[in-house]
């Protein structure tokens, strides 16, 4: 197991789940645009924006794929179907909190339940498991990270 | 001054924290309140339910006479209670998080101060969750009471009494009583300090009254105005940028009706008027706050826009009846809103003026938006000849309206607009060709040579009052036309001042009073065709009909001047707002 492994894997893993969210949201069975999400923390321009923000969304692939793969060390094992299991984690993370929670704290832009008369963001919450933006998000989620965890798992061990 | 336990509706005013807002009687009660969002079941409810709904009332023991008022230029409610003895002043609010502030999420904040003499102060808090159906538990715990259900624990704070669930305190000149209701919603209750609570309190009326110094109206009517767009504020969904059309549910629009619906939603009708309101009122971040959030609610449904979108973007939730006597016994008592899942064509000219309006501020669209907003304009451009449940959300089979066709006109006409400036992908020419075909169809099958006017829909042979929007989007039709159809309207329609939408079938049964936003439309038509001293007249027969305090229900009692239907209704007032901008403007072109 490698972490230029993990690392290709995290490429290519966040290329399918940005693909696949993409898709879904396309299909008309989620709302939630990430690399918009991200990218509108640097730009209200939209084009700007979600250009930033596949670029960030990308970076973020790298950083977590470097997280799986000090996973796979520690545990000292790494294929599709244990970096499928990680991926139901980071979905349940970045639903439960990642996008739900550090996001709206820390975005400019995007309004979070606290959000009060004095203040007017111009992106909705996300909500608990991403509701808010359709209540589909979250199998269309945990789809998306069970397909880049066990891309970067099938890297890690083969590479 | 009660009614079976029912104050009047007019009665009521409204404090809100761009989250939620309560419902306050004259008397002092607090009778309505959703937590922890618009949308969120009530913990008060005793305005559908005097003996089930909950309240939190406060006011003096002895007999009294209330006169109210909203601190200048906020939405804090001041109520100064003189009895024989003395004189209470009650100021309510929903506090705001100071910046930088641990504070509650949510919070009731009300300060009794006695001015005169002596006063036996009353009150009792008794939440009833989830529309009245639970009490909840309660606990006194350090001093606060504490009440929970299932994810929501309000706490009850006292200052300057015992802390009870429901007590009496005596006051003398000089003394006062402090009450924070604060609540928690799937997290640990915040529990606040008195100097912090009065602090919440005193930033509030602050950041109201910044906020409303803002606004750029200076005419003849900039107390009415500066009051509806402080009432728009508090309808703001802060957190996503929704816009509610009222904070309330199934207050009835004939007492004792079924006409009774939940509001708690944000409709896209409204859009057009929303934007050309805070625009016009300076207020540009609330603008782009709420055209983002439509934009981003109705992705995952266009090129299809649905009539409403929860405040979250959600769909629209089913609509059903809760077991609640009703205001007054007008039942059912509804949540949720069945016009979620109807056809209304209107909305895709009210959409797309509003994207224009926003464009033309901006200079820009974004290349993405512009190409789903150019799929939106080819589904009119596709679906403008079906049949519709229009503006009125009729319940009856959908008719070809046309007001509907008119906005469907509108839309392809703000398309074309925006193409021209090379904000959308240019299909002008598609868009342009349908929109003369929907004109040619309104000229000939919407208007009534009998009636000198165009009708509610071919055939029907009757006016409706949503004709008088079409000058506001600058529908393309011949003035004289239009003048000939508001004389229609006034002749068949008014009350006195006021207009009833349209007189034929509707699909519900009963009647309903006059629908108020109509008549400040008639105003704004007025105005834009020429006749700006008549409209500024009408003007001033309407605004004195609002409440003591400045609000108006979604309709009026010709008869008797009651208001109607749910309250504050965000439509009257942005009626109210665009109609005198459109005086002002009319003025001083002539």
């Amino acid at each position: 197991m490698t972490l230029a492994g993990a690392l290709a894997g995290g490429f290519v893993g966040t290329l399918v789940l940005t693909t696949g969210l993409r898709l879904a949201q396309v299909a008309g069975l989620t709302r939630m645009d990430i690399p918009l999400l991200l990218g509108t923390a640097f730009s209200e321009r939209i084009s700007r924006a979600s250009a930033i923000g596949y670029a960030l969304h990308f970076l973020n692939g790298q950083i977590f794929a470097v997280g799986y793969w000090a996973i796979f060390r520690a545990v000292g094992e790494a294929g599709w179907l244990f970096g499928g299991v990680l991926g139901v984690v980071h979905a349940a993370f970045a639903g439960g909190a990642l996008v739900n929670i550090l996001l709206p704290a820390v975005h400019p832009r995007m309004g979070s339940r606290w959000t009060d008369a004095s203040e007017t963001p111009v992106l909705e919450p996300p909500g608990f498991m991403l509701w808010n933006y359709g209540p589909h998000t979250a199998l269309v989620t945990l789809a998306a990270h069970i397909a880049y965890g066990a891309i970067v798992g099938g890297f890690a061990a083969g590479l | 001054m009660r009614e079976r336990g029912y104050a009047r509706i007019a009665d009521y005013a409204a404090i809100g924290d761009g989250r939620t807002a309560a419902l306050v009687a004259r008397d002092g009660s607090i009778d309505w309140l959703c937590l922890p969002d618009f949308d969120s079941p009530s913990v008060f409810a005793a305005i559908l339910d005097a003996d089930r709904g909950g309240a939190f009332r406060l006011h003096p023991v002895e007999p009294f006479e209330a006169d109210r008022r909203y601190v200048e230029g906020s939405n804090v409610l001041e109520t100064t209670f003189r009895t024989a003895s003395g004189a209470l002043r009650v100021q309510d609010a929903m506090t705001l998080i100071p910046p930088g502030r641990l504070a509650p999420m949510r919070e009731v904040v009300r300060k009794v101060a006695c001015l005169d003499g002596a006063c036996e102060v009353e009150w009792a808090v008794e939440p009833r969750f989830g529309f009245g159906r639970d009490d909840g538990r309660v606990a006194v715990r350090d001093g606060r009471v504490a009440f929970t259900h299932s994810k929501i624990r309000l706490t009850l704070s006292v200052w300057g009494a015992d802390a009870a669930s429901s007590g009496r305190a005596r006051l003398t000149a000089g003394e006062s009583l402090l009450f924070s209701l604060a609540s928690a919603y799937h997290q640990p209750a915040l529990l606040p300090g008195q100097r912090d609570t009065e602090e919440r309190l005193e930033h509030t009326i602050r950041f109201w009254r910044e906020w409303s110094a803002r606004a750029t109206y200076d005419g003849p009517w900039r107390d009415a105005v500066l009051r509806s767009a402080l009432a728009l504020k508090q309808l703001c969904f802060a957190p996503s940028g929704a816009i509610v059309a009222a904070p309330s549910s199934s207050l009835p629009e004939r007492i004792g009706g079924s006409r009774n619906w939940d509001y708690r939603f944000s409709w896209l009708r409204d859009a057009s008027y929303t934007l050309e309101a805070l625009l016009n009122l300076g207020y540009a971040d609330e603008a782009d706050a709420f055209f983002w959030w439509f934009m981003h609610a109705s992705r995952r449904t266009q090129p299809r826009m649905a009539a409403l979108y929860r405040i979250d973007g959600g769909d629209g939730p089913r609509e059903r009846e809760l077991d609640l006597a009703g205001y007054k016994g007008s039942r059912p008592v509804r949540v949720g809103n069945a016009a979620q899942t109807q056809l209304q064509l209107d909305v895709y000219g009210s959409v797309f003026n509003s994207i224009w309006l926003h464009a033309r501020r901006h200079g820009r669209l974004g290349a993405q938006t512009g190409r789903s907003t150019a799929k939106v304009a080819d589904h009119v451009a596709e679906c403008w000849d079906r049949p519709d449940s229009g503006i009125w959300e009729v319940r009856s089979e959908p008719k070809h309206y046309v007001h509907s066709k008119a906005m469907c006109w509108a839309a392809l006409d703000r398309a074309c607009r925006l193409a021209d400036a090379d904000l959308l992908p240019d299909r002008a020419h598609r868009w342009r060709s349908a929109a003369d075909a929907v004109r040619d169809w309104v000229e000939t099958h919407g208007w009534d040579d009998e009636l000198g006017a165009y009708v509610r829909a071919p055939g029907a042979g009757e006016v409706d009052a949503s004709i008088l929007t079409l000058p506001l989007v600058d529908y393309g039709g011949n003035d004289e036309r239009m003048l000939s159809t508001v004389n229609a309207v006034r002749s068949r329609l008014a009350a006195g001042p006021l207009l009833y939408r349209y007189v034929g079938e509707d699909g519900v049964p009963g009647e309903e009073g006059a629908f108020t936003t109509c008549s400040f439309w008639l105003v704004d038509a007025l105005a834009r065709l020429g006749r700006v001293d008549e409209a500024a007249t009408l003007m001033d027969d309407l605004v004195p009909l609002a409440n003591d305090v400045g609000l108006f229900a979604e309709e009026l009692d010709p008869s008797t001047g009651e208001h109607l239907g749910n309250f504050p209704q965000g439509l009257v007032h942005l009626a109210l707002i665009n109609a005198a901008f459109s005086i002002q403007h009319a003025g001083a072109e002539a």
